[in-house]
């Protein structure tokens, strides 16, 4: 369990993280999502003590991290930038960060094991790509068999096997009844690993609730219809009330009318249709219109870019308690 | 809801609470595991056996002393190497934080004992004994030269109380040297920085401290080079020489000249003077 309460960071006049106030509850994935730059590894960092908060707190397992009498074995943490010493093994990596717990070379060698890191352990650190510096960040984290997993962009730099493991450990972690708190501004990543779902933009919560109500109340409902006659399709769906936008490759994107009536409709004016495709709202899609206008440095409209997509509904923030 | 209970490794059994002997272990770990703490070691002891023969080498036969100052010489020669050795040593002291905070690694060790000052006290100890340690063992190998070379030509040697201890000064000396450059590390977090910091203040300053004021017969800026940290450290490893004193008194009137023991009491007092604005910065500083 991590709560953060009003938790603030300015750093001179930047404010990095701005009174935001969170729970993240044992036994399931939490993403933390937002662009580069909106204050996810700042608010990592103050959870566990590394910068100290402006205002607020942070408490892990109901203690702040600092109080902690075994702070690896109730949590493990990865953090964004690799925090090992390059010119170490990975084994004496692990030894050293395990031996102020008490914490032997039996273990440091089952999360070798475990993050696959057998063949390079003993290589010097400053040598490895950055996936295998991923997976010993990893390992460290590990190490306390740690109650409270906190992972900064886990899968950054790793190979297509390794997103698939990270993923299918942190469920695994989480499904032992831990508390797996991960962050990515990749929100695809998320779609598939997480259960709940936190965004932060510009160092504010904008949405906090599980992955199923974002989808649900993103913008989505949309029908794609293909069909040669794409006036008379277009002029039959406004009259009854849709709104047509065009799709993709001459297809049109109807909203505010379910596939069935559209279907209907096209058969009542002896319309052709080649698709009928209901179009479910995204994750992805719903993090766009969340973090609308929150990016730090917004790309500018180049020609040939596609314009971004309407803004929807705000979604409620708050957890659902 | 209610979490199923947590499998935990048979491999954790023994494993408990952060504690200082675990900090101390860590850092002993984390020390021995660079190549770097082992060149700086091997530096250490070759340069300190390799310049103690040269002093009783070059002198003429008619220019060995006899009576009193005999076992000042002595020392002198297996000393002598103290003025680089402790180079070496300060750049072991001040990689020892510095390269954590080059690399990042200081994040991890303060995620480990996020209490901090236990971390930063482990480096210390852990420090100072592997550096003592190191030193012991080339002053050692140094004495030994220096003794057999010594009785070779024929010198009256006298092992007394004095000679002993400033032996084991000069082992202390280079402790101290790399327990000031951690904290000079601890306060710039900057390896580059924390060098030249070092350097400055014990080869550059002592230097142009007493060229000027031998050249201008200022006794006032001799006197405080007296209490810069390598000149009062350098007392630590001097064999009392009555004789040479009443030279320096001759040609510079008024001029200090500190005992050993005062000597290792300024060289403490900078630590601990360092060591305080190291500590109060580390608890408060973002990593």
């Amino acid at each position: 369990m991590i709560e953060v309460t009003d938790l603030t960071k300015t750093f001179g006049t930047t404010t990095a993280v701005d009174h935001v106030s969170f729970t993240v509850r044992p036994g399931m994935v939490t993403g933390f999502l937002g662009p580069n730059g909106a204050g996810k590894s700042t608010t990592m960092r103050m959870i566990v003590g590394l910068d100290r908060p402006t205002s607020g707190h942070a408490r892990v397992n109901g203690v702040a991290y600092r109080q902690l009498r075994d702070p690896l074995r109730q949590v493990g943490i990865l953090l964004d930038a690799k925090a090992v010493h390059t010119g170490r093994s990975a084994r004496d990596h692990l030894a050293a960060m395990g031996a102020t717990h008490g914490i032997g070379r039996a273990r440091v060698d089952e999360v070798i094991a475990l993050t696959g890191l057998e063949s390079v352990a003993r290589k010097r650190v400053g040598g490895f790509s950055l996936g295998m510096g991923q997976r010993l960040g990893i390992a460290a984290a590990l190490l306390g068999d740690p109650r409270v997993l906190i992972l900064d962009e886990p899968v950054n730099g790793l190979d297509p096997e390794g997103v698939v493991w990270v993923r299918t450990l942190a469920r695994h972690l989480a499904g032992e009844g831990r508390t797996v708190f991960l962050s990515s501004h990749l929100m695809s990543e998320m779609a598939q690993t997480a259960d709940h779902i936190i965004v932060l933009g510009r160092g504010r919560v904008i949405a906090d609730a599980p992955v199923a109500a974002i989808v649900a109340q993103s913008s989505g409902g949309a029908v794609t219809v293909r069909s040669p006659q794409t006036a008379e399709l277009s002029a039959a769906m406004t009259a009854a009330g849709g709104s047509v936008a065009a799709g993709e490759n001459g297809a049109l994107l109807v909203s505010n009318l379910a596939a069935a009536r559209i279907g209907e409709l096209a058969a009542q004016d002896r319309i052709v249709l080649h698709e009928l495709t209901p179009v479910a709202g995204s994750l992805e899609r719903a993090y766009m219109e969340l973090t609308q206008g929150e990016a730090e440095y917004v790309s500018g409209g180049a020609p040939g870019t596609p314009p971004p997509p309407p803004t929807g509904a705000p979604i409620a923030t708050g957890d659902p308690r | 809801m209610t979490a199923p209970a947590l499998t935990v490794s048979p491999a954790l059994q023994g494993a408990h609470g952060v504690s200082f002997a675990g900090a101390i272990r860590s850092e002993w770990i984390k020390l021995r595991s660079l190549r770097s703490t082992f060149w700086c070691a091997v530096i250490i002891v070759v340069l300190n056996v390799a310049v103690s023969p040269l002093l009783l080498a070059v002198l003429p036969a008619d220019g060995l002393p006899s009576g009193p100052s005999t076992m000042s010489l002595v020392v002198s020669a297996i000393t002598v190497g103290s003025g680089f050795t402790s180079l070496v040593a300060a750049v072991i002291g001040a990689l020892t934080i510095t390269g954590e905070y080059g690399t990042g690694m200081i994040r991890s060790t303060f995620a480990a004992v996020p209490k901090r000052l236990p971390a930063l006290a482990a480096k210390a100890v852990v420090l100072v004994l592997a550096v003592f340690v190191v030193a012991a063992v080339s002053v050692t190998l140094s004495t030994l030269i220096v003794l057999a070379q010594a009785s070779g030509r024929g010198l009256d040697l006298d092992l007394d109380g004095a000679f002993w201890l400033a032996l084991l000064g000069d082992a202390g000396y280079l402790a101290l040297i790399g327990l000031m450059a951690l904290t000079v590390g601890a306060i710039v977090r900057n390896t580059a920085g924390a060098i030249a910091t070092m350097v400055g203040l014990i080869l550059v300053l002592p230097n142009v401290a007493s060229l000027v004021s031998a050249l201008a017969r200022v006794t006032w800026l001799q006197n405080v080079g007296e209490f810069l940290p390598s000149t009062a450290g350098s007392r630590m490893y001097a064999y009392p020489s009555p004789g040479l004193d009443a030279v320096v008194q001759q040609a510079q009137p008024g001029a200090i000249t500190l005992e050993p023991w005062q000597g290792l009491l300024v060289l403490l007092a900078w630590i601990v003077v360092l060591a305080t604005i190291a500590t109060i910065l580390v608890r408060r500083r973002d990593v």
